[in-house]
């Protein structure tokens, strides 16, 4: 008799971890001495399992094993959630994580601007090109007088899209006043940005465009102030 | 309208009734597993009064164990991986089988099973009641009842509390206060004359 031998009773029970039952497993197919007594004892032992009497349980049991079944069922997702916030709460304190989501905030911030300055940086190795050109002219034509005429530029650098203005002859502006130039795009109006002329009525501005803009057409206003989102004054000088 | 699609889903619905009820075990086992609750009740509505009974037999007619047991019985049916086939053997045979495992796991991670351990002592009888207690009056039905009476008392009182109490071999040597030697060899000699016992019954 061997060492293996030993554990028949034991495997014939379930009492063995899994690696000494595949170990037994082995040991049957080449022990025929344990091959024969385990078919023995294992059709007495299986049929002590008919050892009782059937009974019928209580009525309210049904609805209780269901309920129990489904509800198990779909508790186990939730419990594991829980398993893994309590493994996290196991590591940090409230103090290490919040500390730890400051920081990761921080680093997406700086990784962020950095990434941009990036761009910018990359943005002005490029040559200036420009893209389209419109002839501003006045938008009273019957104004004879009237010598305001400018251009307007979409310049592109890059990835990056501004717009150039420049007027000569703009009549002069009240204190508060300013010119406010719109892009059109199909009848709808956007800010362009604003400026003030010199003394001599000579204007210019630059103005940084978002990278989908798109319009056809632009206009210039006096305005009462910066302020504006829709024009409030005058047209001044347009594109044709 | 809403009448005929009432009327359409109530036939619908007893058809499935009546299929189900003509299905076989592992059929029903095969609609289990696919999460199909109807199946999983109609093996209930089958088999109820045999785990019942088991389940109330090794909980020693608690019925409160009893049905938290019952219940995990079921929870494991509808989560199982290892569906039933029939090269397993008998349907009936496996379910008891599993009712069985779920019944040892829970009594050994009850803690007071360990406490236990210590409370019974060699001369505490262990309370376990067989089907037919009343010899007296002849009712005995099974074989394996008839088989086990007629064992020797501490061969019968071993196998209550191997198969029945849900105690490992190492503990019932603890709690007899014997050499796990002599435990196994009288395991050994029970089993081996509860066959001959069941092949005589068979004559």
């Amino acid at each position: 008799m061997k060492i293996e031998c030993d554990n028949l009773l034991s495997f014939l029970t379930d009492e063995l971890e899994e690696k000494e039952k595949i170990a037994f497993r082995e040991h049957l197919m080449n022990c025929p001495e344990c091959a024969r007594e385990y078919d023995q004892m294992t059709e007495a032992w299986k049929s002590l399992k008919w050892d009782f009497e059937e009974i019928a349980p209580p009525d309210t049991l049904k609805s209780d094993v269901m309920n129990f079944v489904l509800e198990g069922a779909n508790e186990n997702p939730v419990r594991k959630v829980k398993k893994w916030s309590r493994f996290f709460s196991r590591q940090f304190t409230p103090v290490t994580s919040g500390l730890f989501l400051a920081t990761l905030v921080l680093a997406i911030i700086l990784f962020y601007s950095n990434m941009q300055l990036k761009k910018e940086l990359l943005a002005t190795d490029r040559p200036v090109k420009v893209e389209t050109t419109f002839s501003l002219q006045p938008a009273d034509q019957t104004a004879v007088n009237m010598k305001t005429a400018g251009a307007a530029y979409i310049l592109q650098q890059g990835h990056e899209k501004s717009l150039v203005v420049q007027i000569q002859n703009l009549p002069a502006l009240q204190e508060s006043e300013v010119y406010q130039v719109w892009l059109l795009n199909n009848g709808e109006r956007t800010n362009g940005g604003t400026f003030k002329p010199d003394e001599a009525g000579t204007g210019s501005l630059t103005y940084k465009l978002p990278a989908n803009d798109r319009f056809n057409q632009i206009g210039i206003t006096k305005e009462p102030d910066p302020n504006g989102t829709q024009p409030r004054g005058i047209k001044i000088v347009g594109s044709s | 309208m809403i009448v005929p699609v009432v009327r359409f889903q109530k036939l619908f619905g007893e058809g499935l009734q009546v299929r189900l009820k003509e299905k076989l075990d592992q059929e029903l086992m095969a609609l289990v597993i696919k999460k199909h609750r109807p199946a999983l009740e109609e093996l209930y509505d089958r088999y109820i009064k045999l785990i019942y009974g088991f389940v109330i037999k090794f909980t020693n007619g608690n019925e409160e164990k009893t049905k938290e047991i019952v219940q995990l019985v079921f929870l494991k049916l509808w989560t199982t991986k290892s569906s039933f086939s029939p090269e397993k053997g008998n349907f009936v045979n496996w379910l008891l089988t599993v009712t069985r495992n779920v019944c040892v796991d829970y009594v050994r991670k009850d803690s007071i099973h360990v406490q236990n351990n210590q409370q019974i002592g060699m001369s505490q009888s262990i309370d376990i009641q067989d089907p037919n207690n009343d010899i007296e009056n002849g009712l005995i039905n099974s074989e394996i009842t008839k088989a086990k009476n007629k064992l020797s008392k501490p061969q019968k009182r071993l196998i209550d509390l191997l198969y029945w109490k849900g105690y490992s071999l190492t503990e019932i040597a603890k709690i007899e206060n014997e050499p796990i030697g002599t435990i196994k060899s009288r395991l050994h000699q029970s089993l081996k004359q509860l066959k001959k016992y069941l092949e005589v019954g068979d004559l």
